[in-house]
């Protein structure tokens, strides 16, 4: 029931965007995602997603590869993303975006919606109540009804997370979601992912650059550069490893002396 | 993170967002009473309005009939069509020649045509959504070029460039209606049934994951919506609805000629989806006002004038109310209740 990677190699025409990364994730773990501008994280997540085709490797999700699967198949299998620039849907409202997450719940299509029989009518509102409870969970009930446009940015990015908890992920990758939050939202945001993962068993990847973020949330941390991967392993770890210094910590500002043990 | 705090902090926000021009979304204010007065005022017009305002009134509706599906196809699917005005032809003469040539009765041409261009709008869409943008729109508009020219080769059936004279409904005698009261409240039966369903498919798992795929394609696919059997189906729909117009065309003036759906029928239909008010349920009913009564206004100060005058309409309408006439009224209806509700 485990996430493993196995010698993913992507190529976007000349550049190697992923080179050979292994990786295994397993249910309850929450993995940082950490590496320079670049490095493949996003292109790691869009492999998993099948929105890219990786060159060569391999990937397997709870015992099936994910290769043979559809890319409208992907929450199907479990499996829920956010994106690094806002994905929502802006001419919808915020509950509307999140039941869109939950669409993998329902069955009906158009010749069934039309006439609206009361099995569509009881699909209808399940699909409503896991929205609302995802939109619960994210504190954003009371704007449920606002369209998901104009609105802060913080509030915008948990509108993006609800939508995707409303899949009920096994494997949930978030893509910075904290790049463009003030110092309470990070710290509300904090607070929200160590909840999701102390509550479920789900597996969690989070991309961020905000080094203190990540190094508060968890407990392992990965890290690539230019594609390779070049170190996993406890966050403790990974913070001091000469070479993560060298590609990625030294040269950033927030990974400064005061923040080091 | 409470949700307390949240609405707190973001309560202003929500009556700024309200104030933003050409924000869909804002409710139109009294839904109840628009609708009781709107369903009152279209029973009663067939009996206090001569008979040539309540055929055009009935053309309105018809109008409005195919704008509500093509307005499922471009406001929802955000995909357009330059070829509607041929599905329009398809139902229009499907029911001419089944009345006349097979002897079929008028009312079961309605469903037999709906089900053909279903169909065909299902094996148009479905090789052409793969298409977008001006390919999608080169395709769709080929079919509105075609159509009428094989109407004209096959004229042992169609009856070429003369056209098809088609029996008018007659009103069955118990009603003791006129022919076009009994016409005019058949096409508003049609009319209110097209609306009930066009709801139900907006407001539904099919029709938010439509809305979603053209918000966000990207997002919308990792979430499990399958971008091109949604756009497929919109486009049968839409087919469909612009079929059942056209049955009610050929049953309101009854006589089809391949002039009455050129290519520019097409041009019409979708400029009006947009003049109506894309995304909006009230919209297509605006549309179809557009398009009968502007024309009919202007040709009366001088013949090259409808042409140009609803030329100029729709751009004012597209470069200043990118919400339509429906995003108008709701602005004007939101101005209102925000004076009542202050004075
Ligand atoms: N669709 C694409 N086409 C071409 N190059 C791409 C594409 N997506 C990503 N890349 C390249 O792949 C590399 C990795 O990008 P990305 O995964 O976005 O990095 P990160 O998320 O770690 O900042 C970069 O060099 C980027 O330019
Ligand atoms: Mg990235």
């Amino acid at each position: 029931m485990t996430l493993e990677i196995g010698g993913l190699t992507v190529r976007f025409g000349g550049v190697t965007a992923l080179s050979e990364v292994d990786l295994t994730v397993r249910p309850g773990e929450l993995v940082g995602l950490i590496g320079p501008n670049g490095a493949g994280k996003t292109t790691l997540f869009d492999c998993l997603t099948r929105r890219v085709e990786p060159a060569a490797g391999r990937m397997r999700f709870e015992g099936a590869g994910l290769e043979g699967t559809a890319p409208h198949e992907v929450a199907g299998r479990g499996i829920a993303r956010t994106f690094q620039q806002l994905g929502l849907f802006p001419g919808l409202s915020v509950r509307e975006n999140v039941m869109v997450g939950a669409h993998r719940h329902g069955r009906s299509g158009f010749g069934a919606a039309a006439i609206r029989p009361g099995r569509v009518r009881r699909e209808e509102r399940a699909i409503r109540r896991i929205a609302d409870e995802a939109l619960d969970r994210v504190g954003l009930l009371p704007l449920a009804d606002h369209p998901a446009a104009h609105l802060p940015h913080g509030i915008l990015k948990r509108v993006e997370i609800a939508r995707a908890l409303a899949v009920r992920p096994r494997l949930l990758l978030l893509d910075e979601p904290v790049s463009g939050l003030g110092h309470d939202e990070i710290a509300d945001l904090a607070r929200l992912v160590r909840d999701m993962h102390f509550t479920s068993d789900i597996m969690i990847i989070v991309v961020e650059h905000h080094m203190e973020f990540v190094m508060n949330l968890c407990e392992r941390i990965v890290c690539l550069d230019s594609g390779r991967k070049i170190a996993d392993g406890a966050s403790g770890h990974v913070r001091r490893d000469p070479r993560v210094i060298d590609a990625y910590l030294g040269v950033v500002p927030w990974a400064s002396p005061a923040g080091r043990p | 993170m409470s949700g307390v705090d949240v609405a707190g902090r973001t309560g202003h926000r929500r009556l700024a967002v309200g104030q933003v021009a050409g924000d869909r979304r804002r409710a139109w204010p009294w839904p109840r009473v628009t609708l009781t007065a709107l369903a009152a005022a279209a029973c009663l017009v067939p009996f206090l309005l001569e008979p040539y305002r309540v055929f055009q009134l009935t053309m309105v509706l018809v109008h409005g009939i195919a704008l509500l599906g093509l307005n499922l196809l471009v406001g929802h699917g955000g995909r357009v069509s330059l070829g509607h005005g041929a599905f329009l032809a398809v139902g229009a003469y499907g029911s001419a020649i089944m009345t006349t040539s097979l002897g079929v009765p008028y009312p079961l041409t309605l469903p037999v045509c709906a089900l053909v261009t279903f169909g065909a709008g299902l094996a148009l869409g479905r090789p052409a959504l793969r298409l977008s943008g001006p390919y999608l729109a080169v395709v769709t508009f080929a079919v509105a070029v075609v159509v009428p020219l094989v109407i004209k080769r096959f004229g042992a059936v169609t009856g070429g460039s003369m056209g098809l004279s088609t029996p008018v409904p007659v009103a069955p005698s118990w009603t003791g209606l006129a022919d076009d009261q009994w016409l005019y409240l058949l096409v508003l039966a049609v009319a209110v049934g097209a609306f009930a369903v066009a709801r139900n498919l907006v407001e539904s798992r099919a029709g938010r994951a439509l809305a979603a795929g053209r918000e966000n394609p990207a997002a919308a696919e990792v979430l499990g919506v399958r971008l091109d059997s949604h756009r497929t189906l919109a486009f049968g729909w839409s087919a469909m609805y612009a079929g059942v117009a056209g049955t009610l065309y050929a049953w309101v003036v009854g006589f089809v000629s391949p002039d009455s759906f050129t290519v520019t029928l097409s041009v019409v239909l979708l400029a009006a989806v947009v003049v109506g008010g894309p995304g909006s349920l009230l919209g297509p009913l605006l549309g179809g006002a557009f398009i009968t009564f502007v024309p009919a206004v202007a040709q009366r100060a001088g013949d090259a004038l409808p042409g140009i005058v609803s030329g100029v309409l729709i751009v004012v309408v597209v470069c200043f109310a990118p919400t339509g006439l429906a995003g108008l009224l709701r602005m004007a209806a939101g101005a209102v209740t925000r004076r009542t509700g202050r004075g």
